[in-house]
């Protein structure tokens, strides 16, 4: 595989893990929680995305899209019915009670599309192969729609007075409250946007690779990975955290360690020392465990809570 | 499979995972330690007494201390990254050092001897059990309930005698903020080092008496679906409180090994029931936090 390649194939990594990583940082920023339902609502997204796509034959850019508000509103009755109740309780109550709802998700997806890998049906489109890398129209697609959200959320948060009250909200809710911020509705709009990026993030994974009932849980420790690295709550921060885990996913395997350890061959030992691809999920979580031993509140955090 | 057969496995069951919802009960219920990896305990249990015993020709009873001793070292050695953070970290560093644990037998067969013990993706087998030359194959299993019954009474004495004593008074002032035990001049980052290495060697136990009993270890029996089920035992049952731990344990497993039968009334493939089961069991630890915050058995609160 050549430099080039990797470099790609980082990028559309990166571009995928920012999807989800931005809806996870602002549903933490304003509800003050980790949503470990947060994948698990974007692979709803991806299944209602299959049955419009593959059962009812719609073509897949609507049929993404109309599933992408359905899994926002549907994050929204899940917040109306079950967390709404739990609004003064401590973080680490609504946190587990997340991880119920994300094992009801994941299992009643697995119940009703069954356990197989499955693929949304789209026409094969040729690669464009140059001398120093391959890259699939839909690999564009990814960086596109990556590239895409990160302005509109750049736009959304600096230039909207949903973004203004959004982050007075998360600076101190008891003074948004005060100055008329409406806080329950602010709430609203963020689960919708959370989840709706989230599930397209979902969908672009689905269409480079297949779908799984599991795929949820196989992304939660990268995108909570890129959350903390960049800074939990800090929507920049997951965009950076997403860019630096894609190129340390695909580079962590590219690298020959060896040759470093050996400072280029001049010392005599290990020449080939390359992470065996079985521990590619692995890298991930030891960068997680890294970042929080050295820097826990992340590259961009900000220095209270942690 | 005999009627009595079957509820002589499910005592069994009920016996090793209320070790683990103990085990969870201590660091979650008492200390406030969400551990979302508490299946990693399990598996390191499974595997080092396995090893031990298969490897290393040694009794079983080396092997069920070591199983304790690695695993309780594990839990002191993944909180050295987490100890001084927030519970979201905690619950998340947990679940990536399970995986990881998972990960690392999947890959290393070499950790088995190699050899006609497998390893790796295609598990154990042919792990010995304890005195089983002693017994008939159909008296075996009630030798093994003892055994399970007898530590599962070990367990429950030494951590209900922890949590009563000045030891646990200190990990219930941590639970609610680190503010308290910090004025009071507690070494806050040590205690839950601690609480982590005694949840984990208890962990490790219950491993190594599953994989004594199963006789066969693969990755596969060590999958995240574990630890939430071990999660709903301590919610259900009531958290912070030992008994309610153990009653968390004897409800789900009845729960969990009872709608295997559904199948031969209903309709329904197994795969689809398996599903059902665990939608059944996170709508479970939903609703209990909704409406049961304090689960069957309450905490009992003293006055000091």
């Amino acid at each position: 595989m050549t430099f080039t390649q990797v470099v790609l194939n980082s990028i559309v990594r990166a571009s995928e893990l920012t999807l989800l990583s931005l809806g996870l940082t602002i549903v933490y920023d304003i509800l003050k929680f980790a949503n470990f339902a947060h994948t698990e609502f974007a692979v709803v997204g991806v299944y209602l995305t299959l049955l419009l796509n593959v059962t009812l034959g719609l073509h897949i850019v609507p049929a993404a899209i109309i599933a992408s508000v359905i899994a926002g509103l549907f994050s929204i009755a899940i917040d109306r019915t079950v967390f709404k109740k739990m609004r003064s309780s401590s973080g680490i109550i609504v946190m587990v009670t997340s991880l119920g709802i994300a094992i009801a998700l994941r299992n009643s997806i697995r119940a009703i599309w069954g356990a197989d890998a499955k693929n949304f049906s789209v026409a094969p489109q040729a690669p464009i192969i140059t001398e120093y890398f391959r890259i699939t129209p839909l690999q564009i697609w990814i960086i596109l729609v990556g590239l895409a959200a990160v302005f509109a959320f750049h736009l959304l948060l600096h230039h909207t007075t949903l973004g203004k009250a959004m982050r007075a909200s998360s600076d101190n809710p008891d003074l948004a409250q005060a100055s008329g911020i409406a806080t329950e509705r602010i709430i609203t709009w963020v689960w919708f946007i959370a989840i709706s990026f989230a599930s397209l993030g979902g969908i672009l994974i689905g269409l480079e690779t297949y779908i799984l009932p599991y795929m949820g849980f196989a992304i939660i420790v990268p995108v909570f990975c890129a959350t903390i690295l960049g800074g939990i709550g800090n929507p920049y921060g997951a965009m950076l955290g997403a860019l630096v885990l894609g190129f340390a996913e695909n580079f962590g395997l590219y690298i020959n360690f060896g040759k470093i350890l050996s400072l280029g061959g001049i010392l005599d030992f290990a020449k080939e020392l390359l992470i065996p691809t079985g521990y590619k999920p692995a890298i991930s979580f030891i960068i997680l465990i890294l970042v929080l031993l050295i820097r826990p509140r992340g590259i961009l955090g900000k220095k209270k809570g942690g | 499979m005999g009627f009595v057969n079957f509820l002589v496995y499910l005592a069994i069951m009920m016996g090793i995972y209320g070790i683990l919802s103990l085990s969870l009960n201590l660091q979650y219920g008492f200390a406030g330690l969400a551990n979302f990896g508490q299946v990693a305990f399990f598996c390191i249990g499974a595997y080092i007494s396995t090893i031990i015993v298969l490897v290393f020709k040694m009794p079983f009873i080396v092997g069920l201390l070591g199983a304790m001793l690695i695993a309780g070292l594990f839990g002191y050695v993944i909180s050295i990254p987490t100890a001084n953070l927030k519970e979201d970290y905690w619950a998340i560093a947990t679940l990536a050092a399970a995986e990881i644990v998972r990960i690392f037998f999947l890959n290393e067969d070499w950790v088995v001897g190699g050899g006609p013990y497998q390893g790796g993706s295609f598990g154990i087998g042919g792990i010995p059990q304890p005195l089983r030359s002693l017994f008939s194959a159909h008296t075996y299993p009630f030798l093994y309930f003892a055994i399970v019954l007898v530590c599962l009474i070990a367990t429950y004495v030494i951590i209900n005698t922890l949590t009563q004593s000045p030891f646990g008074r200190v990990i219930k002032s941590i639970r609610s903020g680190d503010n308290l035990p910090q004025v009071l001049g507690k070494d806050v980052k040590g205690f839950r080092m601690k609480v982590m290495a005694i949840g984990g060697s208890f962990g490790g136990l219950a491993g190594c008496l599953w994989a004594h009993y199963h006789g066969f270890v693969s990755p596969d029996q060590f999958l995240p679906l574990e630890t939430f089920i071990i999660w709903a035992m301590v919610i259900v049952g009531g958290k912070a409180n030992n008994r309610g731990a153990i009653l968390g344990a004897v409800i789900i497993m009845i729960f969990y090994y009872s709608t295997r039968f559904l199948k031969d009334y209903i309709p329904i493939e197994a795969v689809t029931l398996a599903s059902l089961r665990m939608v059944a069991i996170g709508v479970l630890i939903v609703a209990a936090m909704l409406f049961m915050k304090e689960g069957l058995i309450k905490e009992k609160k003293t006055i000091y």
